[in-house]
């Protein structure tokens, strides 16, 4: 694979899956802090 | 207002969201898209417009949906007045006129899924001919297309919590695990590296042109659900203390990988099967756009060690990612009547039997399926528009502090999205739908103004024109029904 194929694919699956990953990471923990906060 | 049902939880939102974002569009025209606008240098655009166009909207629909409880044409009523209910009943209609001719694309899926678990799919010998035999018969796209909108129905019945949340924590979870399974299978191919080459190579001239960028743009306005009125839907079923940005950028995100995961399935299978003929396959649209999914996908998996199982998986996913779009039309449709304060089963009733009757002439012409997909595709653009206006209006520092930095709120938005929604959106529309008029006039200098062709400035005009007179006539009666007097 061409060098800037591999930073293209890193770049482009860094953000939208890192991205979603990072976001669902923060949402789960703001989530959880809310419901302890409830109880 | 009567009492509103409530999704159970912030990730019974979440995923029934993503079920409205993750629909046919990601599987089967992203990668053709991709493939015709030079792979790696399109994606970049793609990702910026997602942030750009597509999260500020489900920002803005979320936003409305939850402050005002109301369906589009409640919401606009609400936000600007009774006077411009007329511009809710548009968006409302834009997405129930798709709604009409998506169910005959469910219907489409069903049947081919019906195929590969009837082990017919791969006794076809000609999948062009049998894709004309099929469309050309009349009765069986009306056969799928009622069976389609009947599955929808039912579950929307269900109303909220145990319809809508109950399907969508079912086909989610399965399409997202379906997808993942392919696209494991497909890079394993071997010389499946080539489809991962031709994806991720960035031409970087290509981003000079405008037309990667305008593709770029149109393709998360059509499958990101951003700017149809969904959003705004499912967001009155939001919990009263629930966030909005966090779970906008999850969702875009999400279905925007989805999209990725698509191409890369498709373009490692289509290369390591098939190299030599990878970019015909990938860039000819076919019949109805269809072409890479009904007419090589069966052609592609028949190549395959353990293809059957594997044809069973793509069009098991295709047709639930169809399918969650398709019930959060219904429910949209639904949810206007109910806010007439009619019962949801009667709502429902009125909406099923519509669908069914006015999806018919899609089923039975490819013609008038063309010519809708047409109007209303370009149509959304507008819906879009009138949400960015909505917010505008009410004023975008007010919706921002009140209606998105609410309690609840996981993330503090900044200043940067009044701009965004005050000038980017408006300027992205005008520019859109310039763009796509321009192309049409283009290609066909002498019929771009006829009305009765499928694809033509003209017909746009007609049937946007006619249903926004005709809006405008009832609106009053709508807004007082709505809104009460």
């Amino acid at each position: 694979m061409s060098v800037w194929a591999l930073i293209t694919m890193i770049v482009v699956l860094g953000i939208l899956w890192g991205g979603f990953v990072a976001v669902l990471a923060l949402a789960i923990s703001k989530e959880n802090r809310k419901n302890l906060r409830k109880d | 207002m009567v009492n509103i049902e409530r999704f159970s939880s912030r990730w019974g939102l979440v995923i029934s969201v993503i079920g409205i974002a993750v629909g046919t569009g990601n599987i089967w025209r992203f990668p053709r898209i991709a493939a015709t606008n030079g792979g790696g240098s399109f994606l970049i655009p793609w990702i910026i417009f997602l942030f750009l166009w597509s999260i500020p909207l489900m920002i803005a629909e979320f936003g409305i949906g939850k402050s005002t409880r109301y369906g589009p044409v409640g919401s606009f009523a609400t936000l600007l007045g009774k006077r411009f209910a007329w511009m809710g009943v548009f968006v409302a209609f834009v997405a129930t006129a798709i709604m009409f001719y998506y169910s005959v694309v469910a219907g489409w899926c069903l049947r081919y899924l019906m195929m590969t678990l009837t082990s017919q799919l791969f006794q076809v010998d000609n999948h062009t001919e049998d894709w004309a035999t099929f469309i050309g018969s009349g009765w069986q796209p009306a056969f799928f297309h009622f069976t389609a909108i009947t599955i929808g129905a039912l579950i929307i019945r269900k109303g909220v919590v145990h319809g809508i949340e109950r399907a969508n924590r079912f086909l989610i979870p399965s399409l997202l695990l379906l997808i993942i399974i392919s696209a494991v299978r497909a890079v394993t191919l071997p010389g499946a590296y080539e489809g991962l080459q031709f994806l991720f190579t960035p031409e970087f001239s290509n981003l000079l042109d405008y037309r990667v960028w305008l593709q770029a743009l149109t393709q998360n306005a059509w499958d990101t659900g951003a700017g149809w009125g969904l959003i705004l839907t499912y967001a009155v079923y939001m919990r009263e203390k629930e966030d909005v940005p966090l779970n906008a950028a999850l969702i875009g995100l999400g279905n925007n990988s989805v999209s990725l995961l698509a191409a890369i399935t498709i373009f490692c299978t289509v290369f390591a099967l098939v190299p030599e003929q990878a970019g015909e396959i990938l860039q000819t649209p076919g019949p109805a756009n269809t072409g890479l999914t009904f007419i090589w996908i069966p052609q592609l998996f028949y190549q395959m060690p353990g293809g059957a199982f594997f044809a069973t998986f793509f069009f098991l996913a295709l047709t639930f990612a169809a399918l969650s779009s398709l019930i959060s039309m219904l429910e949209l449709a639904t949810r206007v009547f109910m806010d007439m304060k009619m019962s949801r089963s009667k709502a429902l009733s009125l909406v099923y039997v519509g669908t069914l009757v006015l999806g018919l002439p899609s089923a039975l012409s490819v013609d008038f399926f063309l010519n809708q997909d047409w109007t209303w595709g370009i149509a959304l653009m507008v819906s879009g528009a009138f949400i960015a206006i909505a917010v505008t209006r009410y004023g975008a520092e007010r919706f921002r502090s009140q209606q998105i930095n609410s309690e609840g709120s996981d993330i503090h938005v900044g200043h940067w999205y009044n701009y965004l929604v005050q000038y980017a959106i408006p300027l992205q529309v005008v520019v859109l739908i310039t763009w796509w008029f321009y192309q049409v006039i283009q290609a066909d200098p002498r019929g771009w103004w006829n009305p009765f062709l499928p694809e033509s400035v003209g017909t746009c005009i007609l049937q946007w024109g006619v249903v926004i007179l005709v809006f405008l006539f009832f609106n009053k009666i709508i807004a007082d029904r709505t809104l009460g007097r």
